[in-house]
C-alpha cells in the first residue's frame, strides 16, 4: 500500500500509549490497531482531526506517501 | 415477521430446505447404488437363478434407454443437491451474521455454474434420447435461463457488497 500510517512513532513522541489515544479520541483500541498496522481502507476526516488534536500534531506527522 | 435473524423467514426456509436436502441425499443415495446395479442385473438375475428354489421369470434386464432415464435423474438430484447445500450455507450466513462476505459470492457462483449444468444435462440427455430412442421429456425453460443469469449477477452483487463491507470494517 502507498499510504503508511507512523502513529507508534508520533504516539513514543507524545508518551501516550493506545490505550489513552482510544479513550481520548473516542475511537476503539482496534480501530486505532487497525489504522496503526496500515490495514486501514479509509481514515474519516473526523478521526484525523480528533488524533491530531490529542496528539498536537499534522496529517502529514502520521500519514506517509511511498512508492 | 422479519425476513432475517432468528425466528426469521430466512429460519422457516431454512427448516424447509433441511427437509429438502434430506429427501434429495435419499435421493441421490438411491439414484447412486441404482446406477451401479442396473447395468449388473442380468448377472445378479442369473445369480439368483442359481439359488434352489427361485424361480426368475420375469425380465429384469434393463435398456440403454433405462440406464438414460436413470442418469438423467442421478445429474437432477446431485445438481439440486449441490443448490440446496449452497443455499442453507448462505441462510446460515445471513441468520448469524453478515451475508455479504466473499464465500457468498463465490457460493452463488457455484449455484450458477451448477444450474448451467443442469440445463446443459437437459439437452445432452435429450439430444441422446434422441439417438437412442428413449422417452425423456425434454423441458427447455426460458425462465430457467433467465434464472441462471440471474444468479449470476447475484453472485457479482455479492462480491461488490463484500468489498463495500469490508472496506466499511477497514474505515477508522
Amino acid at each position: 500500500m502507498a499510504i503508511s500510517v507512523k502513529l507508534d512513532r508520533v504516539l513514543l513522541d507524545r508518551g501516550m500509549s493506545l490505550t489513552e489515544l482510544s479513550e481520548r479520541v473516542g475511537v476503539t483500541i482496534a480501530n486505532l490497531s487497525i489504522l496503526k498496522t496500515s490495514k486501514a481502507k479509509a481514515i474519516r476526516f473526523s478521526t484525523l482531526e480528533a488524533i491530531c488534536k490529542e496528539l498536537n500534531c499534522q496529517p502529514g506527522d502520521i500519514l506517509f506517501y511511498e512508492d | 415477521m422479519r425476513a432475517i435473524g432468528k425466528g426469521s423467514l430466512a429460519s422457516i426456509l431454512a427448516v424447509g430446505l433441511n427437509f429438502t436436502r434430506i429427501f434429495l441425499w435419499i435421493g441421490f443415495v438411491g439414484l447412486s447404488i441404482a446406477m451401479v446395479l442396473v447395468p449388473l442385473a442380468s448377472v445378479i438375475a442369473e445369480l439368483v437363478q442359481d439359488i434352489d428354489g427361485v424361480n426368475l421369470d420375469a425380465d429384469i434386464s434393463a435398456g440403454r434407454d433405462d440406464y438414460l432415464k436413470l442418469a438423467h435423474q442421478f445429474v437432477n438430484f446431485g445438481v439440486m443437491l449441490f443448490v440446496v447445500n449452497r443455499l442453507l450455507e448462505i441462510l446460515k450466513t445471513l441468520r448469524f451474521g453478515s451475508p455479504f462476505v466473499k464465500e457468498n459470492a463465490d457460493r452463488f457462483r457455484g449455484v450458477g455454474y451448477a444450474l448451467l449444468i443442469g440445463q446443459g444435462s437437459v439437452i445432452a440427455f435429450g439430444f441422446l434420447s434422441l439417438i437412442f430412442d428413449a422417452d425423456i421429456e425434454i423441458d427447455m425453460s426460458p425462465i430457467a435461463w433467465l434464472a441462471i443469469i440471474a444468479v449470476f449477477v447475484l453472485s457479482e452483487v455479492f462480491r461488490e457488497g463484500a468489498r463495500m463491507k469490508e472496506e466499511q470494517d477497514l474505515t477508522v
